[in-house]
């Protein structure tokens, strides 16, 4: 590292504003080429590389599902065994799940939080720098097993015994569940920084009131991941344990029990449906306003709906286990906060209206998204209603039609958003504009694609076609819908196709874009496209819910950074009134050895215990590594 | 999935030594990779078969009984896989009877490699894990002749010793 670029102690009041942005770009550079790939704790690259990895996972899980499409075409379908089969549903749900829809929201979280409450980097970058490893590992394990024939053949949820000792033979389901391990490790890494970065990081001024609401569903989001995956990373630890050194958490003739598996699953399980829609429902408030040109109706009402949503999300999971025989009170119990988390997504949801009715809507890209998300997601809440209850839903488990319903709120609710956050931010993330025809096509061929693809399925699910069967037998009422299906999500694939296109080709060749090219009123569009390193050359002061338009001519900052360090504002949590200047780490390879030292440790542990013993001597020296004083200015107090 | 049959004739020529003890598996068994001893799926299914057969009745979970144990180590015939296979396709004098009848050449097989487990000195990545049973001794992927070294209620006859 070189000398700092002024003087100790320099501040950057002290330095005149034309000078003040190279001083800046020295004190917070990335240094260029892979050592500067594999050292960068800058939450705009991290955040990048997130987002970028999560959409390779989802094209290869997409081309999964397209092989499944394949292979249903049909009565008696030779492509796959079922072996393969279970392999590939299972990798596909598990992979969209855990390596897509969480990892993906999150990412986008890593690069426009800190952007959006006006900070420089996100708080713990190292930290950051380490969970987007760990997470890559996670996902290089899952895939490099399946090209082993060694792919997990549970289904995404991994129910005991099945997935126990005595039926899950092999490694397949340690695989699955050590994959857990890491995905919820880097959440769970994300989630601190994230808690912290919007309670403690805020640009002065900015109250509670004043946060842009997808900063509000990324803090209930982090709350949730916090809460929910300790339930599952206990849960996969527990299934090692069982299959590799015997233990009996799952094992009712010892005392064990199968049930308890579920519940573990599922009380993670369903917060993370919320994990994933959250921050979707985030996006659509916040990329609302520029497009209905006026602020988001009822922003109360939408944090709070973020909020209630959040809480109820936790009392809802028994019922993914209506069929498993519990008693009848906790049926009716979960029946009706089932349906209670029907009204926060219905304030949502007219608050959304009210602000497209009462605004000047201009319908490009991102809005055609939520125009879409809200349709296709108001189907997938109704069918949602449709089997919080125990009568309709005893019918339907464990049939096409629960596979219609959750297509219908993921990619409904999270991936038609995310399409449309993807058009709304491309510029800010690359710097180019995304082709607005490419992307009316895009989202033309994706929505019709996608409801003449999933809309038959509940259809078949009233059918009675079954989950998870690698065919089906030329006398069984199903072939006709089946075929019907497949042809259908051609169209999918081909919006999909396009989009992928449109955004490689725009990345490159697309119009250079301004600061704030749809006019939208929050801070992430007062730096520049794409920002530099040190995202704000002063520190902004925020006196409104919607800065950019409020103060459109001038941006009122703060002074008094030092420019010799890293440094950043630390605010109070309610207030956001200024407390402290706060040193901000400086790029280091520790992250990327504590990954690698972890990534041994938790694979070596798929095949013997100790591995937990001896592997964790490499994770603590390069943990001491990672913490030891480095002598940098940023290490002062 | 069954076996092609002519992979399943051709697995069934083992070559055994004169007195029945030890030989060589068919040059088939090399070609498809040792999959009785290597592969978990078919050990796990030799566990299966192992209580659907009726194995417990005389060897226990692997402690012996009227039959002789297998978790102490000691192999009347030799711990070779074709001396397994040979022993429970034959049967062997003294109450062990021939399963060649009821059981096709690959169950025997499977069982074969999964009984080869239970005696081993090594933990074996592929081995199977414990049931969803009462437990009685430690799962054979722990490597239970190593760990548990157990002579059971039939006693090592007295020319192999007391140890393995």
């Amino acid at each position: 590292m070189n000398g700092p670029p002024t003087a100790p102690d320099t501040r950057d009041a002290d330095i005149e504003r034309t000078r003040l942005p190279s001083v800046l770009a020295e004190t917070w550079k990335t240094p260029v080429g892979f050592w500067g790939a594999l050292v960068t704790v800058d939450h705009k690259i991290i955040g990048r590389r997130y987002i970028f990895t999560a959409f390779v996972f989802l094209a290869i899980g997409g081309v999964l599902a397209a092989l499944m499409r394949i292979q249903l075409a049909q009565p008696e379908a030779r492509l796959f065994g079922p072996d393969r089969y279970n392999q590939i549903f299972t990798m596909h749900g598990a992979n969209m799940m855990f390596l897509f829809a969480v990892p993906v929201m999150e990412a986008v979280a890593v690069y426009l939080v800190p952007l959006m409450v006006g900070t420089r980097n996100i708080a713990f970058p190292r930290l950051n720098a380490f969970s987007y490893w760990i997470y890559l590992a996670g996902g290089v394990l899952l895939w490099t097993a399946f090209a082993l024939d060694m792919g997990p053949d549970v289904g995404w949820f991994a129910y005991v015994p099945l997935s126990g000792p005595q039926y899950g033979a092999g490694k397949r389901a340690d695989i699955w569940a050590q994959m857990i391990t890491f995905t919820e490790l880097s959440a769970l890494a994300v989630a601190v920084e994230l808690v912290v970065t919007i309670f403690k990081q805020r640009a002065p001024g900015m109250t509670l009131d004043r946060i842009p609401v997808f900063v509000w569903a990324m803090l209930v989001t982090s709350f949730l991941v916090i809460m929910a995956m300790p339930a599952i990373m206990i849960a996969s630890t527990s299934l090692i344990l069982d299959r590799l050194v015997g233990t009996h958490f799952f094992n009712p003739a010892e005392g064990g029990d199968a049930l308890l598996w579920q519940h573990l699953f599922w009380f993670f399980g369903h917060p993370e449906v919320y994990i994933i829609f959250l921050p979707a429902a985030g996006m659509v408030s916040t990329m609302i306003e520029p497009f209905a040109r006026r602020p988001a109706f009822g922003y109360l009402g939408l944090v709070m709906a973020l909020i209630a949503t959040g809480i109820l999300a936790f009392g809802l999971w028994v019922h993914h286990m209506f069929v498993a025989g519990l008693p009848r009170l906790g049926d009716s119990f979960f029946t009706a906060s089932s349906m209670a988390i029907a009204v926060p997504a219905g304030i949502q949801i007219f608050c959304w209206l009210a602000t497209l009715w009462d605004g000047r809507p201009v319908f490009k890209t991102p809005l055609l998204f939520i125009i879409g998300f809200v349709v296709t997601f108001v189907i997938g809440g109704l069918t949602g209603v449709m089997v919080a209850s125990v009568p309709f839903d005893t019918q339907v488990h464990d049939t096409y039609f629960v596979v219609a319903h959750f297509h219908y709120v993921l990619i409904g609710g999270a991936v038609f958003p995310l399409l449309g956050a993807v058009h709304y931010w491309f510029p800010k993330l690359t710097g180019r504009m995304m082709s607005e025809r490419l992307g009316q096509w895009s989202f033309w061929l994706i929505i019709v694609g996608f409801n003449a693809t999933f809309f038959p399925m509940h259809i078949l699910g009233l059918e009675g076609m079954p989950r998870r069967i690698y065919t089906y037998q030329p006398d069984l009422p199903w072939h006709g819908l089946n075929l019907f299906i497949s042809l259908s999500a051609v169209i999918l694939i081909a919006g999909f196709l396009l989009f992928f296109i449109n955004a490689i080709r725009s990345a490159h060749f697309g119009e250079v874009a301004p600061d704030n090219p749809w006019d939208a009123p929050t801070l992430e569009w007062a730096s520049t496209s794409p920002p530099p390193s040190y995202n704000f050359a002063m520190i902004p002061v925020v006196s409104s819910l919607h800065p950019l338009w409020d103060d459109r001519e001038t941006l009122p900052v703060a002074a008094g950074l030092r420019t010799d360090r890293r440094e950043l504002v630390v605010t109070t949590l309610a207030g956001a009134e200024p407390q402290a200047r706060e040193a901000s780490p400086r790029n280091s390879i520790w992250p990327l050895w504590a990954a690698i030292a972890t990534t041994i440790m938790l694979i070596w542990s798929i095949f013997s215990p100790w591995a937990v013993i001896w592997g964790s001597i490499p994770v603590a020296v390069a943990l001491i590594g990672w913490f030891w004083p480095k002598g940098t200015p940023e290490d002062e107090s | 999935m069954r076996l092609d049959p002519p992979v399943a004739e051709a697995l069934d020529k083992i070559a055994l030594m004169q007195n029945r003890i030890g030989g060589t598996p068919p040059e088939v068994y090399f070609k498809l990779g040792k999959p009785y001893e290597t592969n978990a799926y078919n050990l796990s299914q030799g566990k299966r078969l192992y209580s659907w057969f009726g194995c417990k009745r005389c060897h226990a979970d692997g402690q012996g009984g009227s039959g002789p144990g297998f978790l102490d180590g000691w192999w009347y015939y030799g711990p070779e896989l074709v001396s397994i296979f040979a022993s429970i396709r034959d049967g062997r004098p003294h109450g062990m009877p021939a399963f060649g009848k009821q059981m096709t050449t690959d169950q025997i097989w499977q069982l074969a490699g999964y009984v080869q487990t239970i005696g081993a000195y090594e933990g074996k990545t592929a081995a199977p894990s414990r049931n969803d049973d009462k437990q009685t001794r430690p799962a054979e992927n722990r490597a239970p002749a190593k760990l548990l070294f157990d002579e059971g209620p039939s006693p090592v006859h007295s020319d192999q010793g007391p140890t393995p």
